[in-house]
């Protein structure tokens, strides 16, 4: 199979103008001027540098307090999993399946995915490669989702503000999540999925 | 297309391809603040501890807080049952600041609404639920592992003052937060109460403030305020009361007797007596007592116990008990009454006796003897004939042929006894009501009789001569009073009437110097603005101004 690679021709990405890029990996395009690449700079540096980020912060996200809720005569300071193990014991076990799915388990699979795809690229593996770019797809399309926790505290936080009453205050853990999430999106995006085959049809 | 016909783009030169890519510091930047976030979760746990309570009571893991002076300083992370099954243990995570809290004399204890003597506490408690409060303790040594009190501690650590110790035979109403006074001032409280472990008196400890610990002396005493303190005693009925809240709460009072000499500010945990009472406080400190035995032929009513034995109209001691006996020999009932008496309340008295009973090499039960052979007898005299109250009056009698001897027992002093004055007054009154009987009532009817029939004529006399010659001077009056209406009226007439001489005459008279004062001011009008005139004479033709 010939890749345009191969025959030094790459497509603009903004206006879809074919040009011969010949042996240069990055040129500016002739009719729209915006930048021509031959594959996304740096992929495989930057995909990296955002998974270990991520990886960092993930520890912080679930060892913290993400919210603080005061509703008398109790307070609570939950982490995430206690936040769900709560929901689980109080009943509302579709809501923690729910928060565990979005807090717990899309940004496991999203850390741990992106870490296969980077290794298997990095290894030049030919294994299952339509399967690691339909992978990819997906997590692209999920990543937004695992901001759902966020989006749940910072709502919270605004609609519980009744006096000394009922109370709900983000936690030191909050950043640090939604550092994973915008991470492990920057990680994703930053990948070139053409590099799945590009690297295996090299070796 | 052919690939000739291609547009070639601009190129750009390549950068360098060795040098790593400056998104690397993103992880740099994500390792140190993941890395502060790790440090500053360390540094705000604290220690560890293990609390132990009867009861989790209000406490719940991972919700309760433990706060110190109402300030969070931890969190109650689990409560588990004790291995003995008997407590449970409560693991609490102190914040880092709060490690001075693990002082080993830090005091825990679950505060929860509260109603006591003292006043209501942790009503916030209602609402927020239990926490554990904390006393910070002032040991240098720290400890992980703490017994929790059930009850907030009376005393924390950081208030100023002194504690003492008291030991009371009748703790009354008093228990732990009873106010302490001083001249009615609340300067403390009862820190701590509990049976001493003979279980025959109670150990108490009191806080007092500072400045107010510097009060108390070696020689200060203390005594139970508590309750309304009604006493029906020889004196009457008195009644003394002390603050309300004591009345409520009972209290402790202490002050000085004021025969005490000053003494230095006492000692902390210094132990003193609590007295039953002021009374009882401020009497002269007792010394060795005396048992003494009476035997009486009348009943006591009531078991006696607690009757006053007086002796030259002092308080010298109480009777202890009683106890009836049969003399088969004169077939009569008798009464034994012990008595515990403290002879040197006599004061001088008792003193001089004593050195008497020295000088002439006389133990104590032989100058008793030599008292009894001058006449001491004990009786049993009416003290407030209302209330029927008595008491035993060591006193002394002429003495008689017939005296008992003193009987000795060890130990006992017995002191013969005298008839009671009860029956004294009972002679008294029968001679009264004989003396009564010889008063001869009907003589004396009969004489009031004739007294009030004289009455009667002379009022019958006083009638026929007298009245007659009233009423004609009182008609004499009325005519007088007649005339003098008459002048007065013509006076009236004269003076006072529209158009009586007098009054015209008046009327002229004052017309004439109204007229007279008029042309007066004329004059003196005309000298203010023509005062040559005086020396020149009047300028012809010159009417005076103002003038008509």
């Amino acid at each position: 199979m010939i890749r345009g690679v191969d025959l030094g021709i790459t497509a603009c990405k903004t206006c879809e103008l074919v040009v011969r890029l010949g042996g240069e990996s990055e040129g500016v395009c002739p009719r729209c001027e915006e930048p021509v690449r031959r594959r996304r700079p740096k992929a495989m540096q930057r995909a990296w540098a955002y998974l270990a980020a991520a990886a960092l912060f993930y520890v912080p996200a679930n060892m913290l307090v993400i919210m603080h809720t005061e509703q008398l005569p109790t307070r609570r300071d939950d982490t995430i999993l206690s936040g769900i193990a709560h929901l689980w014991h109080s009943g509302s076990w579709d809501l923690a399946v729910l928060v565990f799915a979005a807090s717990i388990l899309v940004p496991v699979v999203k850390l741990a995915s992106l870490g296969v795809l980077l290794v298997t690229t990095e290894q030049r593996s030919t294994w299952r490669q339509r399967a690691r770019t339909k992978l990819y797809r997906v997590l692209e399309v999920i990543g937004h989702w695992s901001m759902l926790d966020v989006f749940v505290v910072a709502l919270l936080t605004a609609v519980v503000q009744v006096g000394r009453f009922a109370k709900v205050e983000p936690g030191p853990a909050l950043l640090p999540f939604a550092g994973v999430v915008i991470l492990t999106m920057l990680a994703s995006h930053s990948f070139d999925p053409r590099l799945i085959w590009d690297r295996a049809e090299k070796a | 297309m052919s690939d000739e016909q291609l547009p070639i783009p601009v190129v750009k030169p390549a950068r360098k391809g060795g040098r790593p890519s400056a998104v690397w510091i993103v992880p740099m930047i994500a390792l140190i603040a993941a890395g502060a976030l790790a440090v500053k979760s360390y540094f705000s746990t604290g220690p560890t501890i293990r609390i132990t309570f009867e009861t989790a009571d209000g406490i719940e893991g991972g919700k309760s807080e433990v706060r110190y002076k109402n300030v969070p300083v931890g969190t109650v992370v689990s409560v588990d049952l004790a291995k003995d099954r008997k407590h449970i243990v409560a693991t609490v995570e102190l914040t880092r600041g709060a490690a001075m809290l693990t002082a080993k004399d830090s005091q825990f204890w679950v505060e929860r609404p509260r109603i006591g003597v003292g006043g209501v506490s942790g009503l916030g408690t209602l609402l927020s639920g239990a926490y554990i409060g904390v006393d910070v303790g002032v040991a240098k040594e720290e400890s992980d592992e703490f017994t929790g009190l059930e009850k907030p501690p009376g005393v924390t650590h950081d208030q100023q003052g002194t504690r003492f110790k008291l030991t009371a035979t009748d703790a009354g109403s008093l228990a732990p937060q009873s106010p302490v006074y001083v001249v009615h001032q609340n300067v403390g409280k009862v820190s701590a109460l509990e049976l001493a472990p003979d279980g025959k008196t109670v150990d108490m400890e009191v806080f007092i403030q500072a400045p107010y610990d510097k009060l108390v002396t070696t020689s200060t005493v203390f005594w139970n305020t508590s309750g309304l303190d009604v006493t029906l005693d020889a004196s009457g009925l008195r009644v003394s009361t002390p603050s309300l809240a004591s009345v409520v709460a009972g209290g402790v009072e202490f002050g000085t007797r004021p025969s005490d000499p000053p003494t230095p500010p006492a000692p902390e945990n210094q132990r003193f007596v609590l007295f039953e009472d002021h009374h009882h406080a401020m009497a002269i400190p007792d010394r060795e007592p005396l048992v003494v035995e009476m035997r009486f032929d009348e009943p006591f009513r009531g078991n006696g116990a607690g009757v006053n034995v007086e002796m030259l109209g002092v308080h010298i001691g109480d009777i202890g008990s009683i106890s009836p006996g049969y003399d088969s020999a004169t077939r009569t009932f008798f009464y034994d009454a012990r008595a515990i008496v403290f002879p040197h309340r006599l004061g001088a008295a008792y003193d001089s006796l004593v050195e008497e009973g020295q000088r002439s090499g006389l133990s104590g039960p032989q100058v008793l003897q030599s008292l009894v052979a001058r006449g001491l007898r004990a009786q049993m005299k009416s003290s407030n004939f209302l209330t029927g109250a008595y008491y035993i009056d060591l006193a002394f009698f002429p003495p008689k042929r017939n005296a008992p001897v003193v009987v000795e027992k060890p130990n006992v002093w017995v002191i013969p006894t005298e008839h009671g004055s009860s029956e004294q007054i009972t002679d008294q009154v029968a001679s009264i009501l004989t003396k009564l009987d010889n008063i001869p009532f009907a003589e004396i009817g009969q004489d009031v009789g004739n007294t009030t029939r004289a009455a009667s004529q002379l009022l019958g006399n006083l009638d026929r001569t007298v009245v007659p010659g009233v009423q004609n001077t009182l008609a004499q009056a009325g005519v007088a009073m007649g005339a003098l209406r008459d002048s007065l009226t013509a006076l009236r007439d004269n003076v006072a009437a529209p158009d009586s001489a007098i009054q015209q005459s008046v009327r002229t008279s004052l017309e004439q110097l109204d007229r007279a004062a008029y042309s007066l001011r004329g004059l003196a009008d005309y000298l203010k603005s023509h005062p040559e005139s005086l020396v020149r004479g009047r300028a012809s033709g010159g009417e005076p101004k103002g003038s008509k």
